[in-house]
């Protein structure tokens, strides 16, 4: 807007809203367009003219352009907040705009359209932008970035219409323009993916192209395009080579974005490169881009100083001999001056350290308490770092120590205590210096630093004992770090010299130091000492007095790792932040961690099936069978048999013991929360050795195992063991079943979670009664697909057995009458006798023992009656089957002198019958 | 006479009449715009929102705003109605199952309180197809002849062909040039 329509900012009268209605309806069109600025006007300042929607819609179809922006402006704007009348400006949008001869107006609409957040524009949104990614330069290199605002809002239409393998396409155009956007929003999709499937890699040939278009962009243009080379890992050394050779160019820009972009991408490119003097070369480019950054305003110096810092970290060469550059000056900001230290620090060498400490002393009589302690500070740690020229730093600190400025001696005197610590047994000669000083510590920290030199060297100060002295008056007053270093320093004195004063002296620490005290440490420590003084003192001197590790260099402290990261962080936040971005931006973290889901899981299931449970589930999934204890002790309501088994349920899903790293798909809210929905077996509880379906050799690196357990109301579930040995992350796991005679069907698929290579998880998948039947004869046989679209969607088969006893259904009672009666009832259709090799009294087991191990899965007794020569159990199971319930009955003879035992079975249901057998014999061996 | 005649037209063309063309979807209303507007058939996709062109006939300009028919958008014609002068409403003459539905469409804008001075005019569309039914049909099935109150009529059109579009707009462009004398016939009397 030019600077006559302020006038439109003027205050509001009563009725405006009509009046602009009104205006905005008047055929003449310089008053329509006046209307439309009082509106827009009237929006910028926060007054809500939604209600105006249509009539500024219907302002859309014009063929001024000015006007046309005024609308489009309003509609960005409103669309939110009228979802329904927005869709009045898709046909202008689809129809006209978009298919307007001019370009831009042909932008604006694309551009327009990918800002209005509001699904039924955006469906609307698809043609338009598919024809936009192959018109004019312009357009295209608008519609490239709308790709991924749509991503943004609706990432499965992205994927389904495929716009993201045009935008690939446009990696490869003839304009520069378009090829910066197209990187910048593949870029952008990658950032936002939540699946992790748009993975945004450059070929080496689209690097080429890049670089081709980078000299050619804007500047914002290859700032993208830069940062999308720096991630690139070049195919050989030469390639290296030719990309920095290629960038270096850029390292000349006056934009310190492209700067510092370059920078990243020489940096990232020459790990590549093993040539030194290659190496050497790029580096010395590296140095005079980021000087002439110092030069900018103090808040890009601070960035590009918090980069400085990161890279020489990595290559210390590079500004060597640039450390005047780093000098503060007197109007440097706070927060520059602070990052020039650090660098200084870094830079600081054997050849420029006399300038350096000019430098430090310099800064340590200005005003700015913070600072002067940072370059005392400064001081120290060149001196801990650079051997020779300890000496002269120690030489710099005295002399501050004699201006006698409080804060200044107190820092000194810490830096010199680190000092002692690098070369022990070197600068003696200075304690005398320190103890003029005693009087000015007020600070904690350095009352303890001399506190800990005077312990240290309590055989070369004369007067130890009586420094120790004054410093014990007020023991009870000191903070705890002093009262630690005074308890150790006091005896260490008495340690070397086991005369009488400091015996006294130990004895008033010991005592104000266990007794006085509320801190434990302090008493903890106290104790040790005493306990080690009073038993043995000459292991006390080998203990106290021992020689102490080696202080490290500060100078570099990030590791390698941690640093290579954060290099490749070049020119961003995390560079400034010194954390990588997962660190405070949690959306970069998009990979479910299989440990994190299984707590929350556990500890959801545990609270929602008691309160007092959640405060148990993480001892129970540490310890599964005290867990089992204490929830079947909240359950007291329950009889004893589904008291017991409830738990056990829970128990399987809330610890699983056998492998930590799981995830597990629950069967069902309702079925979790509510213990007694039914009668739980306990077979319910997944075995630990879950049998190999699937092994890796079968399907290149796929492992299954696992089996068909019971969830206790007799719906069946599958638990299986992913195992993922290849080199890829899998997920997104299909499970379908051949036709089969008991119907059943997978009822949800595992969730998304991803199995990284190496790792296995298992999930549970419920099955349902509700697959299609195989029909024939009873069998258990199970043929399962497995489908991994990670792997090619390759597909793979495997045959599992299905343990009769999950499919049984939870009986009723059934009175003996009625067992009789359904006995003789089934006469031909399915009986089989069969004698079970198993004795029973050799077994071991009791014949009540072996009944109940039957009922734990679902075979309940009917009756069991004695003769004189055997003992005959009437058992029976029921089984769902196209949906009716069967019975399975069983007859099981006990023959006491032999101890041999019969079973016989009948069932309506052909075939059943020797499947009933196997399974009664495989449960009581 | 002639010079007179032409100021008038002159301030009346500078008015440019408003007009809706309502109808149910499938109707032919955008593709009856764009053959007043550029003579030409355009190829058409369903209309989500609105067209809006000028055309000018006999030096009488006409602002017309061709509207989406389909049942979820039909709500929002009413943002259209006010300073409407002509209503033309479009009816597959082909699509009889649903010649009910228009007429409730039609009975509703009828009984709008905004619309009470339009002019009515119904294009009987799809004309050239074999099956499209009569004028006569469709003035029953919408039940016209009950319309007392307001001028009204009804043409056979196929905007295909570009048949009866043209007599539709000179019928319309007579009423309005009718009205407008009218009005300032009167306005001489201080009415």
């Amino acid at each position: 807007m030019s600077g006559g329509d302020a006038r439109y900012f003027t205050s509001y009268k009563k009725g405006e809203i009509a009046e602009w209605r009104n205006e905005i309806n008047n055929p003449d069109r310089d008053k329509k367009k006046g209307a439309v600025k009082k509106v827009i006007a009237a929006m910028t300042v926060g007054k809500d003219v939604s209600m105006l929607f249509t009539d500024v819609v219907n302002c859309m179809q014009t063929g001024d352009v000015e006007m046309k922006k005024l609308v489009y402006l309003y509609l960005i704007n409103y669309a939110k907040n009228q979802p329904d009348l927005a869709i009045l400006a898709v046909n202008t949008f689809v129809k006209k705009d978009t298919q307007d001869p001019n370009p831009l107006i042909r932008a604006l609409a694309v551009r327009t359209m990918g800002c209005i957040r509001v699904d039924k524009i955006t469906e609307y949104l698809c043609d338009p932008l598919q024809r936009a990614l192959d018109e004019d330069p312009y357009v295209r290199k608008t519609a490239a970035i709308c790709v991924a605002k749509l991503f943004d809002i609706n990432a499965e239409l992205v994927r389904d219409r495929g716009f993201l393998h045009q935008l690939h396409d446009l990696l490869a155009d003839s304009n520069p323009m378009v090829v910066a956007n197209a990187v910048a929003a593949l870029s952008e999709v990658q950032h936002s993916s939540s699946s992790g499937i748009e993975n945004f890699t450059l070929a080496s040939d689209t690097v080429h192209k890049l670089l081709a278009a980078l000299n050619e962009c804007t500047e914002w243009g290859q700032v993208f395009i830069l940062d999308s080379i720096s991630s690139y890992s070049p195919q050989n050394e030469r390639q290296a080579e030719s990309i920095i050779e290629r960038v270096t160019p850029r390292l000349q820009h006056a934009n310190c974005a492209v700067v510092l972009s370059a920078a990243k991408v020489l940096i990232s490119q020459l790990e590549g490169v093993r040539n030194s003097d290659a190496v050497s070369h790029a580096v010395r480019k590296l140095a005079p881009p980021l000087v002439t950054l110092l030069s900018a305003e103090s808040e890009i110096q601070y960035v590009a100083l918090r980069n400085i810092n990161l890279i020489i970290q990595r290559y210390p060469d590079v500004l060597q001999d640039e450390i005047k550059v780093f000098f503060c000056k007197y109007n440097d900001p706070a927060f520059v001056k602070q990052e020039k230290l650090e660098t200084m620090v870094k830079l600081a060498s054997q050849e420029n350290i006399e300038q350096v400490l000019l430098e430090f002393k310099e800064y340590a009589t200005e005003v700015d308490v913070e600072f002067v302690r940072k370059s005392v500070r400064a001081i120290g740690r060149c001196a801990v770092s650079i051997a020779d020229s300890a000496e002269r730093c120690i030489g710099v600190l005295l002399e501050l120590i004699k201006t006698k400025v409080n804060y200044v001696v107190q820092e000194a005197i810490v830096v010199i205590r680190d000092i002692f610590r690098r070369y022990p047994d070197r600068y003696e000669g200075v304690i005398g210096a320190l103890c003029d000083s005693l009087d000015s510590l007020d600070e904690p920290e350095a009352k303890a630093s001399m506190v800990w030199i005077i312990g240290e060297y309590a055989d070369r100060i004369d007067n130890a004992e009586d420094l120790m002295d004054v410093f014990l008056e007020t023991f009870s007053d000191e903070a705890v770090d002093v009262q630690l270093q005074l308890l150790t320093a006091t005896v260490k004195l008495f340690l070397k010299k086991p005369s009488s004063g400091p015996q006294n002296l130990i004895q008033k620490v010991l005592h104000q130091a266990t007794s006085d005290t509320d801190d434990p440490d302090l008493r903890d420590r106290a104790y040790v000492y005493w306990r080690l003084l009073s038993s043995d003192p000459e292991a006390a001197k080998e203990v106290v007095l021992a020689s102490k590790p080696m202080m490290s260099n500060d100078r570099a402290y990030l590791d390698l790792e941690a640093l290579q990261q954060l290099l490749r962080q070049v020119s961003t936040l995390s560079s400034v932040y010194y954390k990588i971005p997962s660190a405070f931006a949690p959306r970069s973290t998009n990979i479910i961690n299989g440990v994190n889901l299984d707590e929350t899981m556990s500890s959801d299931l545990a609270d929602s099936a008691n309160k007092k449970g959640a405060e148990n589930s993480a001892s129970a999934s540490l310890s599964p069978t005290p867990g089992v204890d204490m929830l079947a002790d909240l359950n007291d309501g329950f009889e004893a048999a589904a008291k017991q088994s409830a738990s056990a349920n829970l128990d399987s899903f809330a610890a699983f013991p056998e492998s930590p790293g799981t995830f597990l798909t629950r069967p069902s809210s309702s079925q979790a929360s509510n213990p007694s929905s039914g009668a739980f077996a306990k077979s319910t509880l997944p075995s630990s050795r879950r049998p190999v379906l699937l092994s890796e050799h079968a399907s290149s690196g796929l492992r299954i195992s696992g089996s068909i357990v019971s969830r206790g109301d007799g719906m069946p579930y599958y638990d299986f063991l992913i195992s993922n040995l290849t080199q890829k992350p899998l997920t997104g796991f299909q499970f379908q079943f051949n036709k089969n005679f008991f119907m059943l069907a997978p009822e949800q698929q595992p969730d998304d979670g991803m199995i990284s290579p190496g790792e296995s998880k298992s999930c549970m998948i419920p099955l349902s009664y509700l697959g299609t039947s195989a029909g024939g004869k009873a069998s258990l046989l199970l043929q399962v697909a497995v489908k991994s679209p990670l792997q090619n969607d390759a597909i793979f088969y495997f045959n599992d057995q299905i343990p009769l006893e999950a499919i049984l259904q939870p009986a009723a009672e059934m009175g003996f009458e009625l067992f009789t009666e359904i006995w003789q009832s089934i006469r031909m259709v399915d009986k089989c006798t069969k004698r079970l090799d198993v004795s029973w009294p050799l077994s071991g087991a009791s014949i009540e023992g072996a009944l109940a191990k039957l009922e734990n899965n679902k075979f309940n007794t009917v009756s069991l009656k004695s003769n004189d020569d055997a003992h005959v159990a009437f058992v029976m199971g029921k089984i769902m089957l196209a949906k009716s319930e069967e019975y399975i009955l069983l007859q099981i003879t006990f023959a006491i002198g032999t101890g041999a035992i019969d079973a016989a079975c009948r069932s309506r249901v052909e075939g059943i019958s020797d499947l009933t057998l196997l399974a009664v014999h495989r449960l009581m061996s | 006479m002639g010079v007179l005649m032409s100021r008038v037209m002159a301030a009346f063309g500078d008015k440019e009449a408003r007009i809706l063309v309502l109808g149910l979807d499938n109707a032919g209303k955008t593709t009856i715009l764009y053959r007043l507007q550029v003579g030409a058939v355009v190829s058409t996709i369903p209309t989500i929102g609105f067209n809006v062109e000028t055309v000018t006939f006999k030096n009488v300009k006409f602002q017309v705003w061709d509207l989406g028919g389909q049942t979820s958008i039909r709500p929002y014609w009413r943002c259209y109605y006010p300073n409407t002068t002509a209503i033309v409403y479009v009816v597959d003459s082909c699509d009889k199952e649903r010649i009910p539905t228009s007429k409730e469409e039609l009975q509703g804008i009828l009984e709008e309180d905004e619309l009470r001075n339009c002019i009515i005019m119904i294009f009987a569309n799809k004309q050239d197809l074999p099956e499209a039914a009569t004028e006569v049909e469709i003035t029953e099935g919408l039940g016209l002849n009950g319309v007392k109150d307001r001028q009204w009529a009804i043409f056979k059109t196929s905007a295909l062909k570009g048949e009866g579009l043209w007599e539709g707009m000179e019928w319309l462009s007579q009423q309005l040039k009718a009205r407008e004398g009218k009005s300032s016939f009167w306005s001489m009397f201080g009415y």
